[in-house]
C-alpha cells in the first residue's frame, strides 16, 4: 500500500495544478506531457465540481429522480442498496448519475455492457479501472489481470476493492484539513453498470445477470455500491434466485414542458429558438420523447427555419414568425417521417438535378432510355430476370404458375380477377391484407427456375426491340442467351439482399427462398426490361 | 436480412469470377511452357507451325518465334492492364478527393466538440448531445449489384485517405459475419490500427491507442466495403459501440452500398440509423467506367491490339445480360489476348509495330531477316488475299502494316468524335463501338444508312445493311443526328473537343478548323470567350437570331461527320493484314469464358 501511496502525493499537487488550464486549452497541456500514471483519484470524474443547483437546472423534469438519487446514495460513508435505474432511451440515466458523482466527487468503476461486450471484456475493464491500469503499446494493450469466470473475478475483485478502499481511507485521514480539488471524496467505491439489458444476449444460460444481481451479496463489503442502469423494467429480469433486490428508480419519458426547456438550454437566440420549438415541438413530441431523436431532428429544420433571416440574433416579431413557419412548413412532414436523412455532398446534387432537368427534356424522345435509368445500380439483364422471377414467386400461389405461364400468356389471369373482383370487394381486400401480413412467400430453387425459364423465353421469342440489337450483335454465338450462370446470379442477388436464403423446408428437404424486394423496385426493374410485370401479378 | 448461412453464400461469386483471372496469370507465370504447349494443341497454330516447318525445318527458328510471341504478349497485356488501372484511378480520383475533403471537415467539426486527452480513456461517455454522438457516415454508392469491381476501389480509397494523413482501416463483410460476431470485427479492426492481434479485443484499447502520441489529431477512418454482405445484428452492435465512444475516437465510417438507400434502411434498425449522420457520395456507374477503358483500350489502341466485331458483339453482350461485372470483362480481354498470341503466328509484330517509336528503323532491319516462309504466310492472309498483286517483299509488308496503323487512327478519331457528339445523346462508346467495328462490303452504301437517308439499296447484303435494317436506327446515325440538333453552345463545344480530338489527323482537322472559323464567324457578336457561362435566356435569344444559320452550320458539322464516318472510319477487319493484330476467334472465347458446352 505505501508503495502506490508516495508516488501519489507527488502526482497530486502536479495533478491539481494541471486540472484548471485542462479546461481552456487542455488538449494542448495534455498533448505534449506524458500520460501521467493513473491515481485513485481518476476514478472520480474530474473536471470542475458541480453544485447541486447547476445539477437540478441541467436536467429539466428530473429534479425528483436527482434528489431521490441523493438520498439513496446518502450522505459521505455511508453504505447503500444496490439501485436500478430504468427508463427508456434517452432519458437521462447515464448522465444524470454521472453528474451526480461529479458533484459528490466520489469514486466509481462506470462499465458499459455495450462496450464490454462479453463477459471477460466486462470482468477485465472494471478490473482495469480498479487497478488503475492503463492499456499502451508498452503492455501490449493487454489487460492487467485475465478472468473469464465469474469466480476468478469475484476473487480478484474483492482483492482489488480491498486495495481500493484501504488507499481511501488512507487519503481521507490524512488529507481532511487540506483537500485537493481532484481529491476523491469518502471511502466509499460504486461500480455502475449500464446498459444491462445488453446483457440478456450475451448467453443463453443467463449466468451472469443473477451472477451481478447477487454481487452484493457475494461481495458483502459494505463499502461498495452498485447502481445498475437498464432501458427495460425490473420485471424483464426474472428475480427469483432469493437476492436482494436492487432500488428501482424510474426515469420516465420526459413530458412536453420538460422537452421544451431541455431544448431551451444553451440557445443563442432564445426568442427565435423558442418560437421554433413553439412550430416544432408539438408535433414531434407526439411521435418521440427521445431527447436524442428530438434533436437530431430539430438541428436541421432549425437551420432550415433560420434560413430567411439574415441576421441569426433576430429577435422575430409574429408577422417574421409566420414567415418563417411558412418557409419550415414544407419540410415538416418528410421530417416526421425519416429519421435516417441522407445529405449529398453539394457537387453531385447540382449535377444530378441538373441530369435530371436535361433528362426530363430528353424524355419524349428517347422513352426506353429513361426508363433504364430509373434503377441507379447496375444489373445484368439475366439478373433482372431472376430477380422479377423470383419476385413473382414469391408472390403469386404457386398454384397459379401453370396458368400463368401456359401458352396463352397473362390474358387467361385478367379474367380470374375479374370474375373475384365482381364477387366482393371486401373479400379481396380481406384477401390483400392478409398478403401484406404474410408478407413474401418462400420457393424452393426449381420453381425459381422454371419461372425464370418461362420468362425468358417469352421474352426470347417475341423479340422486344431491344432484344434485337443484341441479337443483331451477337451474330455467330446462337446460344448468348439468358440461361447461363444463373446460380451465381443468384448468389449475387442474396447478397445484394434482394432474395433471401431461408432455412430448409422440413418435408422436401431443400433450401427455400424468398424475394425480399419491394414491388417498387421490382417493377422498376420490370420497366427497365419492359417486361409486362402487373400481367403475371396475382392479386388477391 | 442476415441469414445464418450468410457465410456460405458468401463467397461464391467472389471465388468463381476470380477463379479464372487467377488461374491465367498463373498460367502466365509459370512459365511459357504452358502456352506453347497449347499453340501445339490448337488446330489452327497446328497448322500454322507445320507450314512453317515445312519451309524452315528448324525447330530453333520456331521457338525463336515463339519467345518473341510470348514477349509481346507480356508486353501488350501489361500495358492494357496499366492503362486499365490508370483508367479507373482516374476516374475515381475526384470522388476520392471529394471524400478526403468531407473526411476532413466531419473531423473538424467533432473536434470542435472539444475534449480533452485524459477524458479520452475514460470508459463513461463524456458527451451526452446527441448531435454529437452522431456518427459522420459516408455511404459510397458503386452502383454496381456485383461488388467485385470495387474490391480494388476501396482499397485504393484506404491508401489515398493513409497518404493524406488519415488512419484507414479496411473491413468487409467477412469481418461483419455472425459467427465471430461483434469481436471479429473489432479484432480485425485493432489489427488493422495497432498491428497486434488481441484475444479480448474492446474498443477501449483503441481509445487508449488513439491517445498515444503519434496517433493523435488524426481522423480514424474504418471503411466498410459492402454493407449489404454484413450481418445486420454485427453492424449495428458496431455502430452503437463507436457511437457511444464517439468524440473520445473521432472513428469516420465509409461504407459501399452497391445497390439503393434502402440497403442501410433494411439491414440497420432505426435506433442504429439515427446514429449515422450521413452523406452520399456516387462512384462512376460500370457503363461510365467501361466506356472509359474501351476508350484507352479498345479505342485509343493503346497496346494495338484490338478485336473483331465478333469478339466484341460477344462482350458487349456478356456485359449487358449475364455478368455485368468489368472484372469479367477484363477477363474476357484477357483471354482474348492470350488466345491471339498463341494462335497468330505473327502477332509477335505487334509490339514493334505499335509499341516502338520508330517502328520504321526496326522494319529495316528486321524484315530483311525474315524467313521466306513468314512472309509467305503473311501474304497469304485471307485479309491481304482479297487484292494480292503486290510483290510478296518485306519492303511491301513493312509498308502495310504501317498504312495498318495509320487506318486505325484515323479509324478511332472518328469513333471518338462520334462519341463526342453521341455524349449529347447519352450514348455509349461501347455500343458506338460495337457497331464501328462491323466491317461493311461497300463502304459508300454503308455510309448512306449511316446517314440515315432514307435510300435502301437493295442489293446490298452486307452484315451491316442487315444489321442496320433490324434496328432502324443505328448509334452511329443517332450520334450524326444528334449534330444536327445541337443547340449552337454545344455545337461550339462540340467542335472544340473535335479540334483536339482530330490533331493527329490533319484532312480532318483543317475541316473542323475550317467549321469553326465558320462558328466564331457567324456569331461572332453573340459568342464570347466563356461561352459555358453564357445563362439560358441568352443562347435561347440568339438562337432567335441565329437559327437559319446555325442550322446551316449544324448540317455542315453533320456532313463533316458523315465524311469521316465515310472516308475514315474503315473497320479493322477490312484492312489488310488485320490478322496480326486483331483477334476474331469468337468460339474460342467463348469456349474459354464459359467452359466448354
Amino acid at each position: 500500500m505505501g508503495k502506490e501511496e508516495s508516488p501519489q502525493i507527488t502526482r497530486r499537487t502536479t495533478r491539481s495544478s494541471s486540472s484548471t488550464p485542462i479546461l481552456k486549452n487542455g488538449e494542448e497541456t495534455t498533448k505534449t506531457s506524458e500520460p501521467h500514471p493513473l491515481t485513485i483519484n481518476d476514478l472520480v470524474f474530474g473536471g470542475e465540481p458541480i453544485k447541486l443547483d447547476e445539477l437540478l437546472s441541467s436536467f429539466p423534469g428530473r429534479r425528483i429522480q436527482i434528489l431521490e438519487l441523493m438520498r439513496l446514495l446518502g450522505p459521505l460513508n455511508s453504505p447503500m442498496l444496490p439501485l436500478f435505474l430504468y427508463g427508456g432511451t434517452s432519458t437521462g440515466k447515464t448522465s444524470i448519475i454521472l453528474q451526480i458523482f461529479r458533484h459528490l466527487n466520489r469514486p466509481f468503476v462506470y462499465s458499459s455492457c455495450l462496450t464490454c461486450y462479453s463477459p471477460r471484456i466486462l470482468f477485465e475493464s472494471i478490473m482495469n479501472q480498479l487497478l488503475l491500469h492503463r492499456k499502451n503499446a508498452d503492455n501490449g494493450y493487454a489487460s492487467a489481470k485475465r478472468c473469464e469466470r465469474p469466480s476468478d473475478f469475484v476473487v480478484s475483485l474483492r482483492e482489488a476493492l480491498t486495495n481500493v478502499l484501504n488507499t481511501l481511507k488512507e487519503n481521507s485521514g490524512k488529507s481532511s484539513s487540506r483537500k485537493p480539488a481532484g481529491q476523491a471524496n469518502g471511502r466509499m467505491i460504486y461500480l455502475i453498470f449500464d446498459n444491462l439489458e445488453l446483457v440478456r444476449e450475451w448467453d443463453k444460460s443467463s449466468s451472469i445477470l443473477p451472477f451481478l444481481f447477487e454481487l452484493y451479496d457475494i461481495l458483502n463489503m459494505p463499502e461498495v455500491g452498485l447502481i445498475f442502469i437498464s432501458k427495460v423494467s425490473p420485471d424483464a429480469y426474472y428475480s427469483d434466485r432469493g437476492y436482494v433486490e436492487p432500488i428501482p428508480i424510474l426515469f420516465p419519458d420526459y413530458t412536453e414542458d420538460s422537452l421544451r426547456q431541455i431544448f431551451m438550454r444553451n440557445q443563442a437566440n432564445p426568442k427565435l429558438y423558442s418560437s421554433f420549438l413553439d412550430v416544432v415541438l408539438r408535433t414531434f413530441s407526439r411521435i418521440t420523447r427521445r431527447v436524442d431523436e428530438l434533436s437530431t431532428a430539430f438541428s436541421p429544420l432549425f437551420k432550415k427555419y433560420c434560413e430567411p433571416l439574415s441576421d441569426p440574433g433576430l429577435v422575430p416579431n409574429e408577422d417574421m414568425k409566420r414567415k418563417l413557419f411558412s418557409h419550415l412548413q414544407p419540410h415538416l412532414a418528410p421530417a416526421l417521417n425519416e429519421i435516417f436523412k441522407v445529405q449529398s455532398q453539394p457537387s453531385p446534387e447540382v449535377e444530378a438535378k441538373q441530369e435530371k432537368v436535361k433528362r426530363k427534356s430528353n424524355a419524349n424522345k428517347l422513352g426506353g432510355r429513361e426508363a433504364f435509368d430509373e434503377i441507379d445500380f447496375h444489373m445484368s439483364t439475366s439478373a433482372k430476370y431472376l430477380i422479377i422471377s423470383a419476385f413473382l414467386a414469391s408472390r403469386n400461389p404457386a398454384t397459379l404458375d401453370a396458368s400463368l405461364f401456359d401458352s396463352t400468356g397473362g390474358s387467361d389471369n385478367r379474367k380470374r380477377k375479374r370474375k373475384s373482383s365482381e364477387k366482393s370487394m371486401e373479400q379481396k381486400e380481406t384477401a390483400e391484407q392478409e398478403l401484406l401480413m404474410k408478407g413474401p412467400g418462400t420457393f424452393p430453387l426449381e420453381r425459381l427456375l422454371a419461372i425464370f425459364q418461362c420468362l425468358t423465353s417469352v421474352v426470347e421469342s417475341s423479340l422486344g426491340e431491344d432484344q434485337q440489337i443484341n441479337e443483331g450483335l451477337g451474330a455467330g454465338n446462337g446460344d448468348s442467351g439468358l440461361m447461363s450462370d444463373v446460380l451465381l446470379q443468384l448468389s449475387s442477388l442474396c447478397n445484394a439482399n434482394f432474395i433471401s436464403k431461408g432455412g430448409s423446408c422440413p418435408l422436401e428437404g431443400s433450401t427455400r427462398y424468398r424475394a425480399t424486394i419491394s414491388e417498387d423496385l421490382a417493377l422498376k426493374v420490370a420497366r427497365s426490361l419492359k417486361f409486362p410485370l402487373s400481367k403475371y401479378l396475382y392479386r388477391g | 436480412m442476415a441469414t445464418p448461412d450468410h457465410a456460405e453464400n458468401d463467397l461464391q461469386p467472389f471465388f468463381v469470377l476470380h477463379k479464372a483471372l487467377v488461374q491465367k496469370s498463373e498460367r502466365k507465370s509459370s512459365g511459357s511452357r504452358k502456352i506453347r504447349r497449347r499453340i501445339e494443341l490448337s488446330p489452327i497454330s497446328a497448322k500454322n507451325a507445320e507450314k512453317m516447318e515445312i519451309g524452315t525445318g528448324e525447330e530453333r527458328d520456331d521457338h525463336h518465334y515463339e519467345h518473341l510471341r510470348m514477349e509481346a504478349f507480356n508486353f501488350v497485356w501489361s500495358k492494357i492492364e496499366s492503362t486499365i488501372k490508370d483508367v479507373l484511378r482516374n476516374i475515381n480520383l475526384n470522388v476520392f478527393n471529394e471524400i478526403h475533403r468531407w473526411v476532413c471537415e466531419s473531423f473538424d467539426a467533432i473536434k470542435s466538440c472539444g475534449t480533452t486527452l485524459t477524458k479520452a480513456t475514460h470508459s463513461y461517455p463524456i458527451v451526452t448531445d446527441a448531435t454529437f454522438r452522431q456518427l459522420f457516415t459516408g455511404l459510397v454508392f458503386t452502383k454496381n449489384m456485383e461488388f467485385v469491381d470495387d474490391l480494388m476501389t476501396f482499397e485504393e480509397l484506404g491508401l489515398h485517405l493513409k497518404s493524406h494523413g488519415c488512419h484507414v482501416a479496411n473491413l468487409s463483410s467477412i469481418d461483419f459475419s455472425a459467427n465471430n460476431g461483434i469481436g471479429g470485427c473489432l479484432r480485425s479492426l485493432l489489427r488493422q490500427f495497432l498491428m497486434v492481434t488481441l484475444d479480448a479485443a474492446d474498443i477501449s484499447i483503441l481509445a487508449s491507442w488513439y491517445s498515444d502520441q503519434g496517433n493523435y489529431n488524426k481522423p480514424v477512418v474504418v471503411i466498410i466495403d459492402d454493407m449489404e454482405r454484413c450481418c445486420g445484428s454485427v453492424l449495428s452492435d458496431f455502430i452503437l459501440m463507436l457511437s457511444e465512444w464517439a468524440v473520445k475516437v473521432p472513428v469516420i465510417l465509409i461504407m459501399g452500398v452497391a445497390t439503393t438507400l434502402d440497403a442501410p434502411r433494411n439491414i440497420l434498425p432505426s435506433n442504429v440509423l439515427q446514429h449515422l449522420h450521413v452523406s452520399k457520395f456516387l462512384l462512376g456507374s460500370p457503363s461510365e467506367r467501361m466506356d472509359a477503358i474501351v476508350e484507352a483500350v479498345l479505342v485509343r489502341l493503346c497496346s494495338g491490339f484490338c478485336v473483331g466485331y465478333k469478339v466484341a458483339a460477344f462482350m458487349r453482350n456478356y456485359f449487358l445480360r449475364q455478368d455485368g461485372t468489368l472484372t469479367s470483362f477484363i477477363r474476357a480481354l484477357k483471354i482474348a489476348c492470350v488466345e491471339h498470341f498463341s494462335s497468330e503466328p505473327l502477332s509477335f509484330m505487334l509490339k514493334a509495330l505499335f509499341v516502338e517509336e520508330n517502328s520504321q528503323g526496326f522494319w529495316s532491319e528486321e524484315h530483311a531477316l525474315f524467313p521466306e516462309e513468314m512472309l509467305k504466310y503473311a501474304f497469304d492472309l485471307p485479309s491481304c488475299r482479297r487484292n494480292n498483286t503486290e510483290e510478296r517483299t518485306g519492303e511491301n509488308l513493312a509498308h502495310d502494316l504501317s498504312e495498318l496503323k495509320r487506318l486505325q487512327k484515323c479509324w478511332s478519331t472518328t469513333v471518338l468524335c462520334l462519341y463526342e457528339a453521341g455524349k449529347y445523346n447519352k450514348i455509349q462508346l461501347l455500343d458506338l463501338f460495337c457497331e464501328a467495328v462491323v466491317p461493311c462490303l461497300g463502304n459508300s452504301t454503308a455510309s448512306n444508312h449511316h446517314l440515315g437517308s432514307g435510300i435502301s439499296s437493295s442489293s446490298d447484303h452486307s452484315i451491316h445493311h442487315q444489321y442496320l435494317i433490324s434496328e432502324k436506327c443505328s448509334f452511329i446515325c443517332q450520334a450524326i443526328r444528334k449534330v444536327r440538333d445541337l443547340p449552337v453552345v454545344l455545337l461550339y463545344q462540340l467542335l472544340k473537343s473535335w479540334e483536339k480530338l482530330t490533331e493527329d489527323v490533319i484532312e480532318i482537322h483543317d475541316k473542323v478548323k475550317e467549321l469553326q472559323s465558320l462558328l466564331k464567324f457567324e456569331n461572332g457578336k453573340s459568342l464570347k470567350q466563356d461561352l459555358t457561362n453564357i445563362p439560358k435566356r441568352h443562347t435561347s435569344r440568339s438562337h432567335l437570331n441565329m437559327d437559319k444559320d446555325s442550322k446551316v452550320l449544324n448540317e455542315k458539322a453533320a456532313r463533316l461527320m458523315e465524311t469521316m464516318v465515310r472516308d475514315y472510319m474503315q473497320p479493322v477487319e477490312c484492312i489488310p493484314f488485320h490478322e496480326i493484330v486483331c483477334f476474331k476467334n469468337v468460339d474460342k472465347l467463348q469456349s474459354e469464358s464459359w467452359g466448354e458446352d
